[in-house]
């Protein structure tokens, strides 16, 4: 009884980690900042700018659709800005939501949720202009330990602001996020200096009771269309959800292939208990094809079981999905964060789809994972005909390496395949997963090859009797002995493959850090760390600041969004000259080396842009920016790990032109004295406790940080994968114990001790985790290329330099003995101990 | 024939001695106080229905299954009261086993299937490599040295096993039923190698079988059943 609770918590894991995986990443990287969302429940429209940032002349044009009766229009202005907890040196990132409140008080949804913003006063009327004043979450209260009517100090825009708490909102269901702060426009624009900016406007129809008339939508989303402006766009509310979900799908995508993998291993581990079953009553199934039992029978009976694992295994992996989900959220919405955009947290919604998907996976998999016992089964021979010895036909197969050698060619076609474009610009190598599917499996298929070599290299060496009974076992390969070998292969080559893809990552960072950084103190707004983000720095206070006396020369850099045809993508304003003659770059194509396009912004462009516009070789690409469409000509490609939607960097006027701002996003500083780095260091941030001011090595640490954040969620899976792979192997060789029962029955009457049984288990557990190493870092290496140089040009457009990870692997092969030794022990222990 | 046998036991050591056994498996009595002595060299047949404890004597006797009253000497030396590994070095060194279906460890080849059990007590290579060598020569397999279990036939398989049974020159050798999985003309031929290694070899043999033809190469024949010995 003990044995199928055991499998059905294999089932449930497996299944629990896809679904807790999936429902984490959906959570943490779809969740965005509709106001309405939060607080007033749905909006119906967005009017956006194709690079998220809307101006007052765009407001101004919106005017005669403001007029009409039949929606509200609410303009939302969003960013995120960093809490400094009242006496201790905690700091939390916030979003930060700027709301027009005249308007949301005349919202029809607002009215009747009645959702409070004041005690005292009656109507909203009297909270509008209510400057410096914010409004928080009870859930946000509690985090920052505050109530209403306290003062908040916020570090925005690099400035230390003090709010105070008008009033903590009433959120008895818990629907409001807990990093959500909202404020009045106004002086939301102002927190975040970005004065006349919106990122949207979002329409809300009168006819709340009409949303799921179509005819009535369709009508309002026309008269709307009519009268927009033609540098904005309109788009159902539901499609922005898309949108941030698009730009998040590679990120997810990969999360899904891991946690595949994680489905995969545990339908290895149900795989061997389910054999483990059938060789454990083979005496019996046995007995029963002596007395006629047909063989489809058997089968069905044993498909059923495993169907039946699948089935209740999968109801309870639900509700360890969900567990896992919360577990996992926060680690990943910490990854998007640092990859993406600012996002929180979301509750996390178990859907209908979620429960289905988990249930039809997991029986899937039991019953594939069943099929091959079960034919196991029917091949079972009477009794009379096993009773003559050890009987080992199952997985006959993997004795043949035909297969195997087949993947591997199908691994190396499929390389061949382009990438897959996706929604928002991302591309999905499609090749490269293919490739890597079928590299893991077909070397798993051949790792028993492996297994039988190495043995038959060893055996010679082996004179004791211990030692030859064990290498002698391993030498023969049964099936069983290969079934363990391949289900170990698929884990290390998984972990060997990150281990490289990890390092070369590490390696070319380091690389890049020591190019690429070569000021004396780097300054940005202390705040949202990620890659993605657009957070910037008052200009004002910028002007003060590069007033410093032991400033020689100031990089100044603005970014912001800009459209390409499809997706999103970075558009940089910086000194050209000082890029293009002084500042260090690991340039792929050194500036001037390809020629501008006439007519078209010269250029220097990330190795991630170039690929995914096809500009490696020169062109031109549009982008939509606030000034509308323009085109930009690369005439240097130089390689940047910031994001994968890559940069385009031009002047710094033409940048404001373009967009009408003049903000930075931070500045590199070249100092006169650097004798006076850290005296220079500690004044500034003294002096301006919102900005982060770091030098090379800070700024590297930071850098790493968010590296290594990025890697969390690999690494868990990684390691899930390997606990289940010895777990595997564990069930693999009390298979194989139980098969030899003939064997050990033999050598107990020839006065074989226990001592040296277990010590031959060992021995055998040892050289399945030796072979499983060999096989595993070898395709692991074949794997690392492949996610060097396939899978991550394809996908992000940057090449890194391939780094071999020798040491890990060899501590990884050390382990993987120990660890097999043991486990062999451990089997044999308990094989023995329950006869 | 009372006085012969004394006379016998003055002579020759007693390979196997077992007195007053008795052994139940919940309320079932299977050994109900078995008697039984062997002498070095000495042959006997152990006959009787299936059911009437013939097996369970044996796995008691190698120390398998330790016995609920009395006391079973190999060699001289009494298994009760020892410890698992001491059994253990026990049946290694003072006995050998010949099964019915061979049992032969299929990984392992001819040659290193007899050699594993001299392995076992610790033999010289060189001694042991000569030995191994000479008993296969003896057994008529030199030829067939380096052939796994599953190139060999029935009673090739057999050959072997009782040269391994015989490799490290045990008191005892224990077999059951040696020849039931054989055609008769190689079960004929396992009996005359078991009969003659026994005689050259001065090994007492304790051979459980239903066939009367197989007592013939035994000097003596004991009955059992339901648990007790009817003659010896």
């Amino acid at each position: 009884m003990g044995h199928y609770f055991l499998l059905l918590g294999i089932v449930a894991v497996g299944v629990g980690a896809f679904n807790g995986i999936r429902q984490a990443s959906r959570s943490a990287s779809a969740n965005f900042g509709l106001f309405n969302q939060a607080v007033s429940g749905q909006s119906d429209f967005l009017i956006e700018s194709p690079v998220q940032r809307l101006l007052e002349e765009d407001l101004a044009k919106l005017t005669r659709l403001s007029k009409e009766p039949d929606w509200h229009l609410v303009p939302v202005i969003e960013g995120s800005v960093t809490a400094v907890k009242n006496g201790s040196e905690d700091k939390k990132q916030l979003r930060l939501i700027g709301l027009d409140l005249l308007a949301l008080g005349n919202l029809p949804t607002l009215a009747k949720e009645g959702l409070k913003f004041s005690d005292e006063d009656a109507n909203w009327y009297d909270w509008l202009g209510s400057k410096n004043e914010v409004w928080v979450g009870q859930k946000t209260a509690d985090l920052l330990e505050v109530k209403q009517g306290d003062s908040i100090s916020f570090l925005a825009s690099g400035r230390l602001v003090k709010m105070k708490i008008r009033m903590i909102l009433n959120d008895p269901d818990g629907n409001l996020p807990d990093d959500l702060v909202l404020a009045d426009l106004p002086t939301v624009q102002t927190l975040l200096s970005r004065p006349g900016e919106l990122n949207r406007v979002e329409v809300v129809i009168d006819q709340v009771n009409r949303r799921e008339d179509t005819a009535y939508l369709n009508d309002i989303e026309n008269r709307l269309a009519r009268e927009l402006p033609q540098n904005l766009s309109l788009a159902p509310t539901q499609n922005r959800a898309a949108d941030r979900a698009a730009m998040t799908a590679a990120f997810r995508l990969n999360l899904t292939i891991l946690s595949l993998i994680a489905i995969l291993v545990g339908a290895y581990l149900i795989l061997q208990a389910l054999d483990a079953a059938v060789v454990r009553r083979r005496s019996e199934i046995a007995t029963l094809r002596s007395l006629g039992v047909d063989g489809s029978i058997l089968f069905t009976t044993y498909v059923l079981e495993a169907l039946v694992l699948g089935l209740f295994g999968s109801v309870a992996g639900v509700g360890v999905g969900q567990v896992l989900a919360f577990g996992a959220v926060g680690m990943l919405s910490d990854t998007v964060n640092a990859l993406y955009f600012a996002t929180s947290v979301e509750a996390l919604n178990l859907t209908s789809i979620d429960v289905i998907v988990g249930l039809v996976l997991g029986i899937v998999f039991s019953l594939l994972a069943g099929w091959l016992p079960a034919r196991d089964a029917t091949q079972t021979p009477p009794a009379q005909v096993l009773a003559r010895g050890d009987w080992s036909p199952g997985f006959s197969w993997l004795r043949s390496p035909v297969i195997g050698l087949g993947l591997l060619l199908l691994g190396g076609i499929a390389l061949l395949f382009p990438p897959f474009v996706m929604e928002a610009g991302s591309n999905m190598p499609v090749g490269g997963f293919l490739a890597a599917g079928c590299w893991i499996l077909g070397a798993a298929l051949l790792s028993g090859h492996v297994l039988v070599l190495l043995a038959g290299w060893v055996r010679p060496f082996c004179s004791g009797p211990v030692f030859r009974l064990a290498s002698s076992r391993l030498r023969d390969g049964s099936s069983r002995h290969r079934l363990a070998v391949a289900g170990l292969v698929v884990a290390v080559s998984m972990v060997t493959g990150m281990f490289q893809m990890i390092d070369s990552f590490r390696g070319t960072i380091e690389e890049w850090f020591d190019v690429r950084f070569q000021a004396d103190l780097y300054i940005s707004e202390s705040g949202v760390t990620g890659a993605g983000t657009v957070n910037g720095i008052d200009p004002r206070l910028m002007d003060e600041l590069l007033k410093d006396p032991n400033i020689k020369y100031a990089d100044v850099m603005r970014i912001c969004y800009a459209k390409p045809p499809r997706g999103v993508t970075v558009l940089a304003g910086v000194d050209m000259k000082h890029w293009s003659d002084q500042a260090r770059q690991i340039w792929l194509k050194a500036p001037g080396s390809l020629q501008a396009v006439d007519g078209a912004e010269p250029a220097l462009v990330s190795e991630t842009f170039a690929r995914r516009f096809g500009v490696m070789a020169g062109g031109v690409v549009e982008l939509g920016t606030p000034d509308g469409t323009k085109k930009i000509s690369p005439f240097g490609i130089f390689c940047d790990y910031g994001n994968e939607f890559g940069m385009a960097a031009i002047s710094s006027d033409i940048w404001s032109d373009w967009t009408g701002s003049d903000r930075p996003i931070n500045v590199s500083l070249y100092l006169r004295d650097r004798a006076k780095l850290l005296e220079t260091r500690d004044r500034l941030r003294l002096a301006y406790p919102g900005l982060d001011v770091r030098n090379e090595r800070e700024l590297r640490d930071v850098a790493l940080g968010i590296f290594e954040q990025t890697f969390k969620a690999t690494d868990a899976l990684s390691f899930i994968g390997l606990a289940v792979a010895f777990a595997g192997l564990l069930l693999g060789l009390l298979s194989i114990f139980d098969e030899s029962t003939q064997t050990w029955q033999t050598l107990k009457h020839l006065g074989f001790s226990t001592h040296g049984f277990i010590l031959a288990a060992g021995l055998e557990g040892a050289g399945i985790g030796v072979a499983a190493w060999v096989a595993g870092a070898i395709t692991g290496l074949a794997l690392g290329w492949l996610l060097v140089f396939v899978i991550n040009v394809q996908s992000f457009g940057w090449t890194l330099l391939w780094t071999v990870p020798v040491e890990s692997i060899l501590w990884f092969g050390l382990l993987l003995t120990v660890v097999g030794f043991v486990s062999g022990m451990i089997a044999a222990i308990y094989w023995n101990f329950r006869r | 024939m009372f006085l012969n046998e004394n006379i016998k036991d003055q002579i020759k050591p007693v390979a196997l001695s077992v007195a007053d056994v008795r052994k139940s498996f919940g309320k079932v009595d299977v050994l109900k106080g078995i008697d039984l002595k062997i002498d070095a060299g000495e042959r006997v047949a152990l006959m009787g229905p299936s059911g009437s404890g013939k097996s369970t004597l044996l796995n008691c006797i190698c120390g398998i299954e330790p016995v609920d009253h009395g006391s079973i000497h190999v060699g001289g030396q009494e298994l009760s009261g020892l410890k698992r590994g001491e059994l253990e070095k026990v049946r290694r060194e003072n006995m050998g086993y010949v099964f019915q279906s061979f049992h032969l460890l299929p990984t392992l080849n001819a040659f290193e299937n007899v050699e594993f059990a001299a392995q076992l007590v610790g033999m010289p290579k060189e001694h042991r490599l000569a030995r191994v060598t000479d008993l296969l020569e003896q057994v008529g397999l030199s030829h067939r040295m380096d052939h796994l279990p599953s190139a060999l036939s029935g009673g090739e398989r057999q050959r072997v096993a009782i040269a391994r049974a015989l490799v490290h020159h045990p008191r005892l050798v224990l077999a059951d039923e040696p020849t039931g999985s054989l055609d008769t003309e190689s079960g004929s031929q396992v009996l005359k190698l078991l009969k003659s290694l026994s005689e050259e070899l001065e090994v007492a043999l304790l051979l459980v079988t239903h066939d009367h033809e197989s007592t013939r190469i035994c000097d003596r024949v004991i009955t059992m059943k339901d648990g007790a010995l009817l003659a010896g």
